[in-house]
C-alpha cells in the first residue's frame, strides 16, 4: 500500500492538534509496512525530508502576499499538485490513496483524483461552522463550498467522534454510510484506520 | 505531425460571455488555429443560456460552473473559479485521452493552468493580455501585490510567454524579471470582413448622432484615466475653432459623469455626445461613420481600438504610447500625437480639414490591417510557437 497524506500542519510547523495526529499516524503506517509520503506546508523548509520511514514533502505558497487564509490556500494547492504528481510519476503511477486532513487541500486531491483516478479520505478535524461559530459571510461560505466539495468527492469521510459525524450529517447532509469513525485512543488505532484505507471503492494495493 | 496538434485553452471569458479583450482574442485565435489543422478545446466560464458543451466553428467549446456563492472580492472568486475549472478541466482532459498543451490567457486562470500542467506533464503557455502593475500604474496594496505575484507565478511556469506588442514584451519582461528568450511577440488581430458586412444606410443611420454638416470624432473605450479621454474633451474647443464636428464618445467608466459635468460647463453639451455603451452592430457602424477616430491613451498594451477603426477605413489620431506606437505609422497609417489637448487638437483638424490626405491614411490602415493583423497569419504563428514548445518538450524526461 501507498499513501499520500495531505495536511497544511506538520511538526516542525505547528498550527494546531492536527500536527502531532498526522504525525503519529504517518510514523504508524510506515510501520505498518504502508510506504507513506506526506505533502505539507513550510515557509522556508523546503524539499524533501525522511522521518521515522516517513517521506515528507514540503512545499511553499508560490505567491507571498496574500489577502486572507483563503486565497493563501487556493495559490498553495497548485504546489501541493505538483509534488503529488511528482510522486505519482516517480512510483510508476502507483498511488493507493490520498488522505487529506481537513478542507485546505481538498482542492488538489479532488482534481488529483479526476485527473489520475486516485481515490481520496477526507480526514475531519474541525469543521468551519465550529471554527467561525456559525458564521455564514462570504468568506466562511468558500470554506464550507470546499468542505462540501471534500466531502462529496471523497470515498470515505473520517471523523474522530460519534458527535463529529452528527456534525458532518447536519451541516452537510452526507449518507451515514460515507462516515467512518475512528477513535485514536480506542486501542484498535491505527489498525482501523488500515482498514478503512483498505475499503476503498477503485483503490489499489498491490503493484505485482 | 501525424495526428493534429490538441490544445486545451483555458479562458475567464468567451462569447457570449464579453467583459473584455480576451474574449473576441480567444474567439478569433481558436476559429483560425481551428481551421488551420489544430484541434482547439476552449475551458471556459458558464454563461446564462451558452449550453455546457457545444462546438463552434470548429472549435471544441466547454463551459464550466464558476464559483456561483457570493465572494469576499474579486479576487477570491478567481482563485475558487479556478479551482472549479481545475477540477472540470482535469475530468476532461481524461476523458478526451489527454491533450499536447495548456494554453491559459492572463492570471485569471493561472491557477488551473498550472496545476493542469504538473499533474498531465504537458507544457504550458501563457499569454499576458495586460498586467495589474500596468492598470494600476504601480503597485499600492496587498490586493494589487498578490495579483501581481500571481501573474509572476503564472510566467514563472510558462514554457514561452506571448505578447501582443513589443512594447507589452519590454513591460512584461521588466515586471517579472523574465529572461529575453522566454517572450515571444504575436500582434492582436482583427477580423476586417466583420466590416464589410451590414447593408444599413450610413447618412441615415448617421442622423442619430451628427447633423450633415458636422464631421464626426470618434472615441471608443472605457471612460477613465488611462484611456486619455480627457484629453480629448480638453481638446474640443480647440477643434471646433477650426471644423465644426460632434465628438461621438462611446463606453462607460467612472470619468463619465465629472466628463459630462465639464462638457456642460463649457457650454458645449451639444457638441459631445456621450452614448455609454452600444452593441456590436451599432459600433461598427459608428466606426464606418467617423471622419476621424481619436485613441488619446496614456497606457496602452495594444490598442485594439485603432485597429478596428481603420479595418472600418476610418482615419485614426492615437498618442505616441505602448502597443499604439508600433500599430501606427505617423503620417502613413494615421497620426501620432503627444497625450495633450494642443498636439490632440492639431491631429484631429489635421485629418478633419484636408480630404486627400484623410483617404490616402484610411488605404494605407486598411491595407496593412487585412495583411498584418489578420487572424490567420497570427493562428499560424501561434501554431509555430506550439510546434517549437513541443518540439523542445519531446527532448526532456517529462515527454
Amino acid at each position: 500500500m501507498r499513501v499520500i497524506i495531505f495536511s497544511w500542519e506538520y511538526p516542525p510547523r505547528v498550527v494546531g492538534k492536527l500536527a502531532d495526529y498526522v504525525r503519529d499516524l504517518a510514523l504508524q503506517l510506515a510501520k505498518n509496512k504502508v510506504e507513506t509520503f506526506v505533502v505539507t506546508y513550510h515557509d522556508y523548509l523546503t524539499g524533501e525530508f525522511e522521518e521515522g520511514g516517513v517521506k515528507i514533502h514540503r512545499v511553499t505558497n508560490p505567491v507571498k502576499t496574500h489577502i486572507s487564509v483563503l486565497t493563501w490556500v487556493l495559490t498553495l494547492n497548485q504546489e501541493v499538485e505538483r509534488v503529488a504528481a511528482n510522486i505519482y510519476y516517480k512510483t510508476g503511477k502507483q498511488i493507493s490513496l490520498i488522505d487529506a486532513h481537513d478542507w485546505h487541500f481538498i482542492p488538489a486531491a479532488v482534481t488529483l483524483k479526476k485527473a489520475l483516478a486516485i481515490p481520496f479520505v477526507y480526514s475531519i478535524e474541525s469543521l468551519e461552522d465550529h471554527r467561525s461559530h456559525g458564521a455564514n459571510s462570504p468568506f466562511n461560505m468558500a470554506i464550507k463550498s470546499i468542505e462540501w466539495l471534500g466531502m462529496y468527492e471523497a470515498s470515505v469521510i473520517i471523523v474522530k467522534s460519534k458527535w463529529m459525524a452528527g456534525e458532518a450529517i447536519r451541516i452537510y447532509k452526507v449518507p451515514e454510510a460515507k462516515i467512518k469513525i475512528v477513535n485514536p485512543e480506542s486501542g484498535l488505532w491505527p489498525g482501523d484506520i488500515l482498514e478503512v484505507y483498505k475499503s476503498l471503492k477503485g483503490a489499489v494495493f498491490n503493484y505485482g | 505531425m501525424a495526428s493534429p496538434l490538441r490544445v486545451m485553452m483555458l479562458t475567464w471569458e468567451f462569447p457570449p460571455r464579453i467583459i473584455g479583450g480576451i474574449s473576441p482574442h480567444v474567439y478569433y485565435l481558436s476559429k483560425n488555429l481551428a481551421k488551420n489543422d489544430v484541434r482547439v478545446y476552449v475551458v471556459t466560464c458558464d454563461f446564462p443560456g451558452a449550453p455546457d458543451h457545444e462546438t463552434v466553428d470548429g472549435v471544441e467549446v466547454f463551459r464550466i460552473d464558476s464559483y456561483k456563492n457570493p465572494s469576499p472580492d474579486f479576487a477570491s472568486w478567481v482563485y475558487l473559479m479556478n479551482m472549479n475549472m481545475q477540477k472540470e478541466a482535469a475530468a476532461l482532459v481524461k476523458s478526451l485521452g489527454g491533450v499536447d498543451i495548456f494554453h491559459a490567457h492572463d492570471w485569471l486562470v493561472a491557477n488551473a493552468g498550472i496545476g493542469l500542467k504538473h499533474i498531465f506533464r504537458k507544457p504550458l503557455l501563457a499569454t499576458i493580455h495586460s498586467t495589474e502593475i500596468g492598470r494600476r500604474n504601480g503597485l499600492h496594496s496587498d490586493y494589487e501585490r498578490m495579483i501581481h505575484e500571481t501573474e509572476a507565478w503564472l510566467t514563472y511556469e510558462a514554457w514561452r510567454v506571448i505578447c501582443c506588442s513589443n512594447y507589452m514584451v519590454s513591460h512584461v519582461k521588466w515586471a517579472f524579471g523574465l529572461p529575453e528568450d522566454k517572450l515571444v511577440m504575436i500582434p492582436n488581430g482583427v477580423d476586417a470582413t466583420e466590416y464589410a458586412k451590414g447593408v444599413v444606410d450610413l447618412s441615415q443611420f448617421r442622423q442619430r448622432f451628427a447633423l450633415p454638416e458636422e464631421k464626426i470624432v470618434l472615441y471608443v473605450g472605457r471612460l477613465v484615466y488611462e484611456k486619455g479621454i480627457q484629453i480629448l474633451i480638453s481638446a474640443v474647443p480647440k477643434i471646433l475653432e477650426k471644423v465644426n464636428a460632434k465628438f461621438v464618445i462611446v463606453g462607460n467608466g467612472y470619468m463619465k459623469e465629472p466628463l459630462s459635468e465639464q462638457v456642460k460647463h463649457m457650454g458645449l453639451a451639444h457638441k459631445v455626445l456621450f452614448t455609454g455603451f452600444v452593441d456590436d452592430e451599432t459600433l461598427r457602424n459608428l466606426q464606418k461613420c467617423a471622419d476621424v477616430s481619436v485613441v488619446p491613451s496614456l497606457f496602452e498594451p495594444f490598442g485594439i481600438v485603432a485597429l478596428e477603426a481603420m479595418a472600418a477605413k476610418s482615419p485614426v489620431v492615437v498618442s505616441d504610447t505602448g502597443g499604439l506606437s508600433e500599430i501606427v505609422e505617423h503620417d502613413v497609417t494615421g497620426v501620432k500625437v503627444y497625450p495633450n489637448p494642443d498636439s490632440l487638437a492639431w491631429g484631429v483638424t489635421r485629418v478633419l480639414l484636408d480630404e486627400n490626405y484623410a483617404n490616402r491614411l484610411r488605404e494605407n490602415a486598411y491595407r496593412m490591417v487585412v495583411e498584418k493583423f489578420n487572424w490567420e497569419k497570427i493562428s499560424q504563428q501561434t501554431k509555430e510557437v506550439y510546434e517549437r514548445v513541443l518540439g523542445e518538450y519531446s527532448k526532456t524526461f517529462w515527454a
